[in-house]
Formats: C-alpha cells, structure tokens, sequence
C-alpha cells in the first residue's frame, strides 16, 4: 500500500473516532503479547509468545486515562513499564493471583505452570520463583489457569477436562481434582464464585464443579455436534446469582447464551457478524463487568466487536455489533499483506464501564473508552 | 588501565537538569548545562563545586557542548561562564546557537522582572556568553584541540538537537541528549553511524515508558479544539515561534479541509515571521516534506489559516489563535488570554512545558484566580489544556539507537537504580554490554580497550608472511620481532635492520662466554664426541651437528673441549652463545655442569 493511501485510510479511522471514542491510546510493543492480564486498577501484563526468550512487562495504565478531576492538566499518555523479566519460552496463558504480588503462566507446550514474582517497589525485575507440575509433558494447547478469587493463593490449571485441579502455590499441593474421564481440551477455565467453576471445553461442552466436594460436574453439552468447530466460553460474574450467564461461541460466529443454573436450558443465540469464520485460534469472548448484557469478540480478525446480548432472541438471527474497535486492522503495521493482523486478546477494565485494552499480532495494543452509539449526541454518561 | 569517566552533575534522584562531565583521555568535557526548572534557589544551578572548589572553570574544562535549546540544557550556561567563569569554547548546531538566546532571555526576564529574583545572569551576561560559541555542522569533525575532536549527528526531537561523537585518540564517547527514533511531521528521526563508542551516554527518563502515538495525541488536540468550537467557544494556543506551531498549523487546516468547518483559524504575524525566518535558515534541520513545502511556497501559507489582527480577539462566535509567547507570560497571547478567560465555552491549550513564574505555569496547576498588574483578579474560567507534543525516545528507541551505534558500553543518567534493573539486564543480555546507571554527582569509571594503531613497514610484513603459517586470526596472536619508533604523531614497527639504519647505528652482537670444567680421562676429541651423542639424547629437535674442526654447535652455540694444563683428565668446556640463544646457552652449562653419564661412549 503507498504511504499516502495509507496515510488517508489511517486519517479517515482517527478522525471518525473522534466521535466514537472518549479516549484512545495507541501503543506499539517491540513483541507482540497474546496475554492480557490486570494486576491491578491501574496495570496490566503483556508477555510474548515467540519459540524461544520472551519478556513479560507490567505497564501501568497512562496517568491521563485515569485521571478524572485533573484529566485535562495532565498530560502523561504513555504506558510506564514498571516492572519487567524474561521468560525461557512463549507465555500463552498468564493469571494474576489477587492479593498478591505473583503470576502464574503457561507456555501452551506442556501443562506444567511457571510462578512469577512480579516484583515491588525495591526492584523492577520479574523474577521466576517457582514451577507446578502439570499432568502432561506435551499439550497442544497448554493449560488454561484460574486464580481463586479470595482466600490462600491457590490455582485452578489444566490443559483437559480430566486434568484439572486445585493446587496450593506455597506448597505445591493438590487440594482437588476434577473427576472425569473425559479428554476433551479446555478453552477456558474460570471461578464464578470462590469455590464453584466453569471449565468450557473446545468441543462447546461446559462443566461446572465445586471445589468443596468430589461430587461430579454438572455437565452441559456441546451446543452444535459439529466437531470441526472450537468453542469459546465465559462466565459473567455478576454480583446477582440471577445474573451469572454464561456464552459460548464458535469457531464459526454462532454465539449461545445461557443461565449458568440452566445451562442447557433456553437462552438466546445469535450468529455473530465475524469475517472469516472458521480460521481463528485466539477468540476471546468477555462479559463487560459493569454493562448489563454486553459481551465483547475479538480473534476472527483485526477487530474487536461489542455486542448487546438483549436484543438477540430464541432463535439464531445475525446479529450487529453494538460497537468495532477497528484499530488494530486499520493501523497495521504489517507489511506482510498475506498475514491480516489478529486481534489475539482484549479485556474490560475492571470499573470503567466502556474502557478496554486490545492486544493484536503486529504488537500493537490499544487503550480505549468508547461511545455507546445510542447515547451520541448526548453529553457522555460516565 | 586506560578509563573514561563520567559524573552527571547535580544531587539526589532529582531529575530536572541535564550536566555531564566526562574525562576522556586527559580531556574534561561538560556535557550540556541545564537549569533545573523546579527549583527557585542555587539548587536549580548544577553543582560545579565537583569540577573545582572555587574560581572559574576555564582551565578545568577543555570544552562544554549544549545538545539543545531546551531550558533543562542550557538554562544555566550563562550562569555558568559568565558567573561561575569559564571563557573555553562552548559548541553547539548553529540553529540553537541563534534560539538559545532568545529562550534564555525570555527566561531571564520572566525569573527577574516577574519573580524579583536577584541572584540570576543579565541580559548582557546572555550575549557575552553566546560571544564564546562556536557553531557546528552535523556530521562534520571539529578539532577542539591537537587530540579532542567531536562530531554532531541529527537527533530530531527539536530544531537543531544533536547527539554529540567525542574522540581523543581511540577512544570516545556519544552523548545523546534527547532525541526521539520515530520521525514526526516536521523533524526527522535521529540518526548516527555504527561508530562502536566506548560509552554510549542517554537520559533514562523515557526508557522505561512506551510512548502512546503520535496520531492519538493529535487526535486529542483535534477533538477539544473541534468541542470547544461546535460549543461556540474561541480557542487559544500558546506557542513558541519554533516550536509545535507549524506541526499544528497543518494538523488544524487539513482537519478544517475534511470536516468542511468554517470557524476562522489564525496565527500572529510576529509568530509566522520569525518561523519562516529560522525555518529558512536551518532547512536542512527540518524534514523532507518540510523542505518540498517550503521550496513551493511560504510555511505559513494556509487555505484556512489568516494572519491575525488583535481587534479579531472581540469578534463573536468560535475562533483558534495560534500566538506567541507559549508561556502566557507576556505579549500577545498574554492579551488574548485576559480577554477569554472569563468564558467557559472558551480553551487554552498548553502544548508544551512553562516555566515557573509565567501565568501558563500557574494555570497548568490548576490555579483559577490570577493576581494580575494593578491587584486586578482575573477569573480563569475558560477550560485548560495540557497536551504534550514533544518527540522522546522511548524503551523501544533506545535499543534502536544502541543497534546503530554499536557502543561498548551503555550508560544511563537520572534514573534510580532501582527503577531500571530490568532494562539494565535486557541491554546486557541483547548486546551483551555492560549497563552503568550512576546516580547524580557519583563518578562511574569504564575501563576501556583502546586499540593503538600502528603503520608496519612493507619489508616486515614481508617477511613475516614468508615465515608461512596460518593467516592471522585475532584470536591467536603471533609473536613478531619488529622495533617501534615514535616519532611525532606516528608509530611505525619495522624491522631491527630497518631501525638502526633509519637511527644510524651499528648493531652489536653480543656473546657469552662460559667455561665449565669437566673430568673425564678420554682424549680430547673423545670427550668432544662424548658431549655429542648426550647433547643429541638430551635435545631432541634442535640442531646439533659435530664439524671437523673440533667444536660441537647446538643451534648457533658453539662448544669446545680443551685439557687443562695440570691434568688431563680436566677438560674445560668453553661455551659460547650469542644473546639470541641466551636461554639454551644457560641450560647446557648448567646441564653440561652436571657432567657426562658413564653409558656414553
């Protein structure tokens, strides 16, 4: 593309989104991250996944995005690394344990778990203090990893359905184990109360355990019996009961809705408006924590779309993003016309109600507040 | 060992002002010279009291070189050699050797004449002092001095910023200054060689920071200009001549173009005039797009952008006014800004630093009721804006810069220690250098390997290629016999031949000679043989040959064998050896001190 094209399709994008967005920050990281992860209010992780040495950064968010009394008389936009170390391979999955000071990640070869000293305020490495062994030497996909929301440090990790357990970091023990004999690959793995998990299957099946008891998994089937599709879950975690849903969707744009009680029972569905269906590894699929029904995609390209679940019904009709971060796809810096940008992670902050952080596979990763169309024209709702 | 230090200048963690003194090889250079803008007292001056207890500078220092006009690295030059008192040469790029003045005579008028201070440099200590620059070019190499020489590259960040290459002999040091690696709209990105300096010297302040990018800066520039003027409002912006004014002007009128807006956009005259001057002075500073703008036509020439008149300031209805001076401290914009300030629907916009004193200051800290002259009180309640433009390095670029410059070794001012082990450790692991931090007014000392080049003489090297072998590998030197002569600049090694004639000596040879007494009852020639076959036994691999005039030769040491007059069986050995062949020579009369063994025949 000639850099005058270029130039304009780049000024088109900035200068729509001075409508569409509150704030928007553009960053360009020297590697590109695949992990997403808030240590806090106000920083994140970002790793990198090539074969061999990566570094994992902690950035703390720009001091102008979270100033809100002073914001205009501040000028600070840039992320500040505050802290940083080297890893030995990818990081494919990082999780911040709350309340501390530690991370854990995998780098999606084997099911096995690094542990990280994030550092404090008497150093800026990151440093690796420990390992826990997974059930596998090899694993395509690696593990996925939970944190437990309160209480001790402990780590929900396993690269199957039949792999999964509860492991105390201090001392390495496993305090639970998921008893099934199913082998089917995890895509996601999440706590929705202290004790009680959802663990969502490639396949589209979901399970959901309690922590407390070796009773067996409540098992909610694949929504499609079309093995060729991958499937993505998350659990919204409300403060409500009434309000715990879970989403599911595919490799090929379905999307299904359901009350985490009554997994298998009528929700809503929809088949989302994604570009290229089917070629995608890294789809993420998030509730927002403060918007009442909106989810958000991102993995089927250089985009990163919100949805409002509400509007969609029984039946699956197409449905139209709410919202398109199209940064990422926009800006690219690839020069390799062959291989489109990819989102490969996003996530919510965890009070803004519109703020989110999207990461892409050219290194870029963007901070942004954006506008509810519906409320245009109107001064912005906080 | 041969070392280069470096001491930045100054006390504490405080990270406000830009001075540092390297010594290179017998040299002592003063790395820019900065005021701290934080401070009210001496403590904004750098602490010279490390270069000499008291009186001037002027034969401690054997140059000072200023990387930009910016206040933090030169605000206190004047101080310096007009106060202090240094008349050495000061060196920096002719564009900020013309702004540099201007800037530190608005600062100097601001900090006396508005803040009442006393203990500051006047305005004739400002041009006495500019009287001692001399100006460079970039990428050309200046003589300071018969070893000093030092070199300007193109840093970008501001008109006229340079990194700065400083020799003495083999070995040598760049400064960086500030600078930035991603070019913007009308500076380009800096720029250096792979010069392989001993240190590479960089501020740590943006290093560990990942820069939000240009465009989304803009983007916000846009978006409030483009609220306050859909609200009806005016809005003003504070700029210095040289500083983001152009940048901003194009910004503005191509934003104006698309969106078809009709607001009036306008600039001061006085601000255009003295752009376009500079601009058309230093147009090799500026980028290519620049430079084809301006061979067409004048900087300033805008569709939507007019010169303005001051009665425009009371026109009804939204407006932009770009005006000097960009501190609000005095003059036009200063004027404006009193008439505007009581609206809310109405901006001010504050791209860059102000400098304590001035009202921008004091706005950009919030402050919402100013004291103006005469006790009047001006209520500021039009919206303020600070936005930053200012083009830094950040982590990324400085692994790009070390990329290019290929130093030995990276060293790092005004950071915390603390604060930089990470970055510390990925330097050293990437480029595998070594990573100084040191903190303000701590001395690091680096321990170079300066290489001595030497001219060998045709004739040696000759021959030493006939000695046949390997080629030379760096890593296994080869000894080689040659004589070093020194004279004046030069270093020539050539052969010792070459070395006495060239001197118009003779050689001299020089021999030892040693006697050693030896019993043994056989004839003369017997023993003679008898010390053959053993010396053969003995030294396996050298030469030893037995002629028929009566002496044994090992190498080139010639031995005799004589009867001692008393008694026969006494014989005396008389060894003779050249000095070349001092170490065997030594070995065989200790050996043949020991006598001959019974077996030999």
């Amino acid at each position: 593309m000639e850099d005058a094209e270029f130039e304009d399709i780049l000024d088109d994008w900035f200068i729509e989104s001075l409508k569409t967005y509150k704030d928007l920050h553009v960053y360009q990281l020297e590697h590109p991250t695949q992990v997403l992860e808030w240590t806090s209010g106000k920083s994140v992780c970002v790793a990198g996944y090539s074969q061999s040495k990566n570094e994992i950064l902690e950035l703390r968010l720009p001091l102008k995005l979270l100033a809100d009394e002073n914001k205009s008389l501040c000028a600070e936009r840039d992320f500040k690394v505050s802290h940083g170390g080297f890893t030995d391979g990818p990081v494919r999955c990082l999780t911040h344990i709350p309340g501390t000071r530690c991370a854990v990640t995998n780098d999606g070869l084997s099911s096995d778990l690094q542990v990280w000293d994030l550092g404090g305020e008497e150093s800026d490495v990151i440093r690796r203090t420990g390992s826990i062994k997974g059930k596998r030497s090899a694993s395509e996909r690696g593990s996925r990893i939970a944190a437990r929301p309160s209480s001790a440090p402990q780590v929900l990790h396993g690269a199957q359905i039949s792999d999964v357990q509860l492991t105390e970091l201090a001392s390495g023990e496993t305090l639970y184990k998921l008893e099934t004999d199913s082998a089917d690959p995890l895509s996601s793995l999440q706590f929705v109360s202290d004790t009680v998990f959802l663990a969502g299957c490639c396949n589209g099946s979901v399970y959901v355990a309690d922590t407390r008891t070796s009773a067996p998994p409540q098992l909610s089937h694949s929504p499609s019996s079309d093995e060729s599709v991958i499937w993505w879950t998350d659990a919204a975690a409300g403060p409500h009961p009434s309000s715990r849903r879970v989403i599911r969707v595919s490799s090929s744009g379905q999307a299904v809705v359901s009350d985490l009680r009554n997994l298998g029972g009528a929700g809503c569905q929809a088949q989302l408006d994604v570009q290229t269906p089917g070629r995608c590894s890294q789809v993420k699929v998030s509730w927002a924590p403060t918007l009442d029904d909106c989810i958000s995609v991102s993995g089927f390209s250089g985009v990163v779309q919100i949805y409002n679940t509400c509007l969609w019904g029984a039946e699956p009709q197409e449905a139209r993003p709410l919202f398109e971060h199209r940064g990422h796809a926009v800006s690219s810096q690839q020069t390799d016309d062959s291989v489109p940008t990819v989102v490969t992670s996003h996530i919510w902050h965890p009070e803004r109600p519109r703020t989110l952080l999207s990461a892409a596979s050219d290194g870029s990763v963007h901070v942004w507040d954006w506008v509810d169309p519906d409320r245009q024209g109107g001064s912005p709702t906080p | 060992m041969p070392e280069i230090k470096v001491t930045p200048l100054g006390a504490g963690q405080d990270v406000g002002r830009s001075c540092i003194l390297v010594s290179i090889g017998g040299k002592n250079i003063m790395l820019d010279c900065g005021m701290h803008m934080g401070y009210n007292d001496d403590r904004r001056f750098p602490d010279f009291s490390y270069i000499t207890q008291n009186g001037r500078l002027t034969d401690f220092l054997d140059c000072v070189i200023i990387s930009h006009f910016h206040l933090d690295h030169c605000g206190a030059l004047p101080y310096m050699s007009e106060m202090v008192g240094y008349d050495g040469p000061i060196y920096m790029t002719h564009p900020t050797k013309a702004i540099c003045p201007i800037l530190l005579e608005d600062f100097r008028k601001i900090t006396v004449d508005k803040k009442g201070e006393t203990n500051f440099f006047t305005s004739q200590m400002i041009k006495d002092c500019m009287k001692k620059v001399i100006p460079l070019n970039l990428h050309q190499t200046v003589q300071v001095d018969d070893e000093l020489e030092i070199k300007a590259y193109y840093a970008g960040h501001v008109l006229g910023a340079a990194m700065v290459h400083i020799k003495v002999g083999s070995e040598s040091v760049v400064y960086t200054g500030d600078y930035n690696m991603t070019p913007d709209r009308h500076l380009g990105a800096a720029w250096i060689d792979k010069c392989r300096p001993d240190i590479l010297i960089s501020e740590s302040t943006y290093a560990t920071t990942i820069r939000d990018s240009k465009r989304c800066r803009e983007r916000d520039f846009l978006k409030k200009v483009h609220e306050s003027i859909e609200r009806g409002g005016k809005v003003l912006i504070p700029v210095f001549a040289l500083g983001r004014a152009q940048e901003l002007c194009i910004l503005l009128e191509t934003f104006w173009e698309r969106m078809n807006l009709k607001a009036p956009i306008y600039f001061s005259t006085g601000l255009t005039e003295k752009a376009n001057h500079y601009y058309k002075l230093f147009i090799t500073w500026t980028n290519q797009k620049i430079r084809k703008t301006f061979v067409q036509r004048n900087m300033f020439e805008f569709k939507h952008i007019k010169a303005f008149d001051r009665s425009y300031a009371d026109n009804p209805g939204p407006m932009v006014v770009f005006a000097t001076p960009g501190m609000l401290h005095a003059g036009q914009s200063l004027q404006i800004f009193k008439k505007w300030a009581g609206n809310e629907k109405n901006m001010v916009i504050m791209p860059g630093y102000c400098v304590q004193g001035t009202i921008g200051h004091k706005i950009l800290n919030g402050q919402r009721k100013l004291e103006m002259e005469g006790r009047a009180t001006l209520d500021v309640k039009l919206q303020v804006e600070y936005m930053s433009f200012s083009a830094h390095a950040d982590a990324k670029g400085i692994m790009q810069l070390i990329r290019m410059a290929e130093p030995r070794n990276m060293l790092l001012v005004h950071g915390e220690a603390v604060k930089m082990e990470f970055l510390k450790g990925k330097i050293e692991q990437e480029f595998s250098i070594d990573c100084y931090m040191p903190a303000n007014g701590e001395t690091t000392t680096v321990t170079t390997n300066p290489s001595v080049p030497v001219d060998i003489s045709l004739n040696l090297l000759k021959r030493e290629m006939a000695l046949g072998g390997p080629l030379p590998d760096p890593k296994k030197p080869r000894t080689m016999h040659g004589t070093l002569i020194m004279k004046e600049n030069s270093l020539k090694l050539v052969s010792s031949e070459q070395a006495l004639k060239e001197l118009g000596l003779n050689e001299h040879q020089l021999r030892f000679t040693c006697h050693v007494q030896l019993q043994d009852p056989h004839s003369d020639a017997d023993t003679l043989h008898r010390i053959y076959t053993h010396l053969k036994s003995v030294l396996k691999g050298y030469t030893i040959q037995h002629l028929p005039d009566g002496t044994v030769i090992v190498e080139s040491i010639v031995i005799k064998v004589s009867s001692s007059a008393e008694d026969s069986n006494t014989k005396v050995l008389l060894l003779s050896w050249s000095y070349q062949d001092e170490d065997l020579g030594s070995f065989l009369s200790s050996l043949l001190k020991k006598g001959l063994p019974s077996g030999i025949c």
